[in-house]
């Protein structure tokens, strides 16, 4: 075998991650650097946008270009680094309540936009950094700081959504298990058109309901079954069985390869223009095309 | 004064009044003469009341000017809705088929009827219902002294794509127009303009900008619709592929501002455009931004408010949104364009300076300058702008926060190697690392926390040495001193000459740069003024309690509309008397 050009921690910052030790969000700190590695991304041409949470504080502890944003702003910022520069690889990365509460509404127009960025959502099924209140995937019942009650409003299934709102990858993840999600991510990359991870991430502090065993006890493996990942109807099937119970299908559910991307249909880059690249200002023909209407 | 006329047209969303005033407005331009326009409309697709007044000199025009020379109009409905608004020798243009001026009550005494069968006599050429337009063009025309020639090279050039036909009715209702007012013997009017073959521009204010912020290499615009900054994206979008740039149209405000943060950072001079209601949710992303220091320019078109208030009236109200926009204590940027050909040098202005300082540049239009339309004749479009503070190789002491005596910090761009680094919206150290969480509140990270507030503000001490005094014009020792800021600089400057004429000795100090604040000039200003009147599009004062809150200084006298339609000349004189009559 070859040596590779990168190894997973040439993606590691020298800031120390700071979760809760045990929390999930490590493994997938380990699952992102390892995919880079094994795809060989130069990390000077990766981007990561995440929002504000505990998972949204993963671009510190990347040697890449991190950025976090504020609450629930990491695709659509993340979407115009792409769109500026298609040369690069964009990754958006937050919590349940970041991406699917706060930020829900560019999540959905991400999904049918089919920008090609990679939207990664360590769901944990509460809002860990504002110490435990209900989020969007919380279950009917769950008892939470502003839920002591039970919780009374249904669920959101994620992965449903997405699949309905048009991404052309959509998957699942599970914090346990690290080489899992590691391929995972590489196929997220490499799909061309937005690619969409819901991961179950146990927050180790403030859910006491969704744990690493809760999760161990149900998840299977999509790529052991006869799914086919390109059958429209019975990706979603496969997403709407009763959710958070007791089979939960972890792997790809849906991607499809022949739908074009936001960037192919984009009259500016599928000319092969580059913005962030571009020369400054007007060339004389662009001032005569653009000042006629006014003569 | 010098010689101008004023032109209303008066009509319903339906009458194509938005098309008329651009052609007749492209008719002035084409021979030589400046010329400023206006449309006051509702916010319907039709119907309603609508104007569009345009004023035309051989000499600079200041603005739309209050009286009419000639008025046309256009249905019967809006003829009488037009009633209160008619000035003494007006010339009114109507056709008598549909309007009778005597039954609405119009003072035959004091205006001059010019009736004309508009639409039989475009119906002997076209059934195009809108070519009763050009019939009037024919007749104004005449009475105008304008050269047949020029505007029928104008039609021709609107026209011509649409295929010789179309120019050959246009050209006969226009004849038939002048022939009409020949034979009826129509007066030409008394005051005489010099003319030639002219060459300049017409222009929006909003699409000057557009052109400004082109020029200052824009390659990523993004929007939501909104009333009156929708124009800015219209206008991108139509040559997109022709520039290579991406103009994107978002799920909401918030998405706009965002991408073009993300842009920005990608090194893709980035702008996003809206009015209120779309900045007050930008208003996250503007401080965001600001702590990240990736340049960003906002476009704020102010319409009146409160909320959805009169999405097609003007107003300055949002002035303290601007400057309050966001949390925390951060340096921004914020200017007010003077006048339509202002707003193209402020569209590259604002990203030079947005990108130099790596900061928010909030440009606060209104609804008036946006959509308000000029003959400009010096828009340098072949501006060459530069890269400010970006590296293409990195040192391995490469800071990317770095505390540096001006503030500004050196920059890479993702894809260059080494480069990487942290951006926050979280305080951080020189390397971009969180000192918000675990770090927080250690005796280590207190002195940085502090060092990386005052790096932020020092920038906007840099800019303050830049950009130029505030507009100070007239006599200095004169009897009044009349202040305003944003677009009413001309209309103010044409109150100033008025009151020169009437023996009143005015000077004016305008206000286009509200962030930073040029408070010493201005103070000094201030204080040296015998009496100080300040004009405002709102109702509580914003520019004036601003001033005093920089420079402690008290303005005694205001004068403030907020209806939603213009401040004029008059209502400006006529204050200015008031007070230098009590005095
Ligand atoms: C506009 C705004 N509202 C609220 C907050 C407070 N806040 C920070 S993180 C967060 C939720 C975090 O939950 P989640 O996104 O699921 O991430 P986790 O911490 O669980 O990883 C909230 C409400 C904020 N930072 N900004
Ligand atoms: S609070 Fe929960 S989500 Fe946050 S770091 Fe700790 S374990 Fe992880």
């Amino acid at each position: 075998m070859t040596e590779r050009k990168y190894k997973a921690d040439d993606y590691k910052s020298d800031f120390r991650p700071t979760w809760c030790p045990g929390c999930g969000n490590f493994a997938q700190w380990r699952a992102i650097r390892a995919a880079l590695a094994e795809l060989e991304i130069p990390p000077e041409n990766v981007v990561l946008a995440s929002g504000i949470g505990c998972s949204s504080h993963m671009p510190n502890f990347l040697n890449v270009y991190g950025m976090q944003t504020v609450h629930g702003r990491g695709i659509p910022v993340a979407t115009g680094v792409r769109l500026a520069n298609p040369k690069l690889t964009v990754l958006v990365y937050g919590g349940d309540g970041d991406i699917y509460g706060i930020g829900g509404n560019h999540f959905l127009h991400a999904c049918r936009r089919n920008v090609d960025i990679i939207t990664i959502v360590s769901n944990n099924f509460i809002y860990g950094l504002t110490t435990g209140q209900a989020s969007p995937t919380s279950p009917v019942g769950t008892l939470t700081k502003t839920t002591p009650r039970g919780s009374i409003e249904n669920p959101l299934n994620p992965v449903s959504l997405a699949i309905s709102a048009g991404a052309t990858f959509v998957a699942r993840g599970f914090s346990g298990d690290a080489k899992h999600l590691q391929y995972i991510f590489k196929e997220a990359i490499q799909h061309r058109g937005f690619a969409f991870v819901d991961v179950f991430s146990p927050c180790i502090t403030f859910n006491k309901n969704q744990t690493f065993d809760f999760f161990r006890a149900r998840i299977y493996k999509i790529e052991e079954t006869e799914h086919d990942k390109e059958d429209f109807h019975a990706a979603l099937d496969l997403a709407n069985q009763r959710f958070v119970r007791d089979h939960l299908p972890i792997g790809i559910f849906y991607q499809i390869e022949n739908k074009t991307t936001y960037e192919e249909r984009d009259f500016a880059l599928n000319q092969g223009y580059i913005p962030a690249h571009e020369e400054l200002g007007l060339s004389d023909e662009q001032i005569e095309i653009i000042t006629k209407e006014f003569y | 004064m010098n010689q101008d006329i004023s032109v209303r047209f008066v009509g319903s969303a339906g009458d194509g009044l938005v098309s008329l005033g651009w052609l007749f407005a492209k008719i002035i331009k084409k021979h030589n003469l400046n010329l400023v326009g206006f449309r006051s409309y509702q916010s319907v697709i039709r119907g309603g009341y609508n104007e569009y007044q345009l004023r035309f000199s051989d000499e600079k025009v200041y603005s739309v000017g209050e009286e009419a020379d000639i008025i046309v109009l256009l249905n019967k409905q809006v003829a009488s809705l037009h009633l209160p608004r008619v000035n003494e020798n007006a010339k009114i243009v109507y056709d008598q088929d549909y309007v009778d001026l005597d039954e609405l009550g119009y003072p035959s005494d004091i205006i001059e009827k010019l009736p004309i069968p508009m639409k039989e006599l475009a119906k002997q050429v076209s059934k195009l219902s809108v070519i009763k337009n050009i019939v009037v063009f024919g007749a104004l025309g005449h009475i105008l002294g304008l050269d047949t020639e020029l505007i029928k090279e104008v039609l021709e050039e609107q026209f011509g794509y649409k295929g010789k036909e179309l120019v050959e009715v246009n050209f006969k209702a226009l004849d038939l127009g002048i022939e009409f007012a020949k034979n009826n013997n129509w007066e030409k009017v008394s005051k005489k303009l010099k003319f030639e073959k002219g060459k300049q521009m017409v222009i929006t204010g909003n699409e000057a900008l557009a052109l400004g912020l082109l020029t200052g290499g824009l390659k990523y615009y993004s929007g939501y619709p909104m009333t009156p900054a929708t124009s800015i994206i219209h206008f991108l979008t139509r040559y997109l592929p022709k520039l290579g740039i991406i103009v994107k149209q978002t799920e909401d405000e918030i998405a706009a501002a965002g991408m073009a943060v993300g842009a920005s950072y990608c090194g893709a001079r980035a702008a996003t455009g809206t009015s209120g209601g779309g900045f007050a949710l930008m208003t996250e992303i503007v401080g965001m931004a600001s702590i990240q220091e990736v340049p960003l320019v906002i476009i704020n078109s102010m319409r009146a408010g409160p909320s959805t208030g009169m999405a097609t009236k003007t107003e300055q109200a949002d002035l303290f949104q601007a400057y309050g926009a966001s949390q925390g204590d951060f340096p921004k940027i914020i200017i007010a364009p003077n006048d339509i050909e202002d707003a193209f040098n402020v569209g590259i202005e604002s990203l030079e300076l947005a990108e130099k300082y790596q900061m928010v540049v909030i440009v606060l239009m209104d609804l008036y300058l946006s959509e308000g339309i000029a003959t400009v004749r010096k828009l340098n479009l072949k501006y060459k702008t530069k890269r400010y503070g970006i590296l293409d190789k990195v040192d391995d002491d490469y800071l990317r926060y770095k505390i540096t005596e001006s503030g500004i910090s050196p920059r890479t761009l993702p894809g260059t190697p080494k480069g990487m680094h942290f951006t926050g919206s979280s305080e951080r150290n020189e390397k971009g690392f969180s000192i918000a969480s675990t770090l927080a509140g250690l005796p280590e990270t207190l002195p940085i926390r502090n060092a990386m507030v005052e790096k932020r503000a020092r920038k906007l001490k840099q800019v303050a040495k830049e950009i130029p005094e505030p507009i100070f014009e007239g006599d200095k020792d004169a009897d009044i001193t009349l202040v305003s800021w944003g677009s009413t600089l001309n209309i103010v400057r044409e109150a100033r000459i008025n009151l020169e004429e009437e023996g009143i000795k005015a000077n004016h100090l305008h206000i286009k740069y509200i962030l930073p604040f040029q408070k010493e000039k201005v103070k000094e200003i201030l204080e040296n003024a015998k009496e100080v009147l300040i004009i405002e599009q709102n109702f509580s004062g914003q520019m004036q309690r601003y001033i005093c809150m920089q420079t402690a200084f008290d303005i005694k006298h205001h004068l403030r509309r907020y209806d939603g339609e213009l401040i004029v000349p008059s209502q400006i004189v006529e204050k200015v008397k008031e007070i230098v009559k009590n005095d």
